[in-house]
């Protein structure tokens, strides 16, 4: 039971393995970047704010094409 | 001193989070109860909550002594995957791709599982059926406690988030307890949506703040980015739905 329960705790946070893989990568680049002082820190606000939506919508679409496929 | 934006924010996002949690946990108990009868479900729910209050005993210092900053990163970071999780399946079900989690089935697939399963022997104790009750109300628990500390920890509204969630739970338990039937008229598609837009806008926030993003109006950002999120996510069911319908 303690597995399933710690499975279950992980499935919190991840669904579509692609969508949390983008979200992770977007978050450690920009922040790499960011804290690195390659860009001042509103152009990764603007990075973090259209990125994540758009790793969002592919995910959505990605998983939509396969739903209407299969439909 | 968090402003009353945040404060509302916070409150809600916990009440209306804790609600769909609440909902769910309330399904298993009841088909528990109703299946196997109430001692055992009641037993495994009141373990739960003791297993419950035990994790946040421990996790309550462990918070006090991360530095604010690297928490809000953490939380920030969490917050966006388990809010776009979210919200990415609430479209799907919103367009129909998905089939909407319907809880009469839910209770009635319990039910009748539990009513298969092995009875106890004569010592009395219905392992199994504690078990159910116990798993649900902890799982269904642990989302909660991660959603108030994910809400509430980074401005020190914890007791705000908590207080959105215990009432929350109260209002379930308070009808489940009226009426011994799962709560299947709660809109939980349209719960689970507003609340992914809610916890992504906050993870947004918290994870630009953490990296030294001086969003514009503090924490009334906020409120841009749910309604940025909110715009994202009714754009896709819009583009999305008529070639659903199209394809079914």
């Amino acid at each position: 039971m303690i597995r399933a329960i710690a499975s279950q705790i992980a499935a919190l946070f991840v669904d579509d393995g692609l969508l949390a893989a983008s979200v992770l990568c977007l978050v450690a680049a920009i922040g790499a970047l960011t804290l690195s002082g390659s860009w001042s820190a509103w152009v990764a606000g603007l990075l973090l704010t259209l990125a994540l939506p758009a790793a969002l919508a592919a995910s959505v679409l990605k998983s939509a094409r396969r739903g209407t496929r299969r439909g | 001193m968090p402003n009353l934006t945040t404060m509302v924010s916070v409150a809600g996002a916990a009440f209306l989070a804790s609600l769909v949690e609440a909902v769910e946990a309330l399904t298993i108990v009841l088909a528990v109860g109703l299946a196997r009868g109430f001692r055992p479900a009641l037993t495994g729910a009141a373990s739960a909550l003791v297993a419950l209050a035990i994790i946040v005993a421990a996790l309550g210092p462990l918070l006090g002594a991360v530095p604010v900053r690297g928490l809000r990163f953490v939380i920030g970071v969490l917050l966006l995957m388990f809010g776009l999780r979210w919200l990415r399946k609430a479209i799907l079900r919103a367009v129909g791709i998905l089939a909407l989690h319907d809880e009469d089935a839910a209770f009635q697939r319990e039910t009748r599982e539990l009513a298969e399963a092995e009875r106890p022997g004569p010592s009395g104790l219905d392992w199994i059926a504690g078990a159910a009750a116990f798993k649900a109300v902890l799982l269904e628990g642990v989302e909660v406690v991660f959603i108030v500390i994910a809400v509430g920890a980074g401005r020190g509204l914890l007791g705000l988030a908590s207080a959105g969630a215990l009432l929350a739970c109260l209002v379930v338990a308070g009808i489940g307890a009226a009426i011994h039937r799962p709560l299947s008229r709660v809109p939980e598609n349209g719960l689970k949506f507003a609340v992914g837009v809610m916890l992504s806008a906050f993870g947004l926030f918290w994870t630009g703040e953490s990296l030294g993003v001086p969003w514009p109006g503090g924490d009334a950002a906020i409120l841009a980015f749910i309604a940025w999120f909110l715009a994202v996510a009714f754009g896709l069911v819009a583009f999305l739905k008529p070639r659903a319908a199209g394809l079914a």
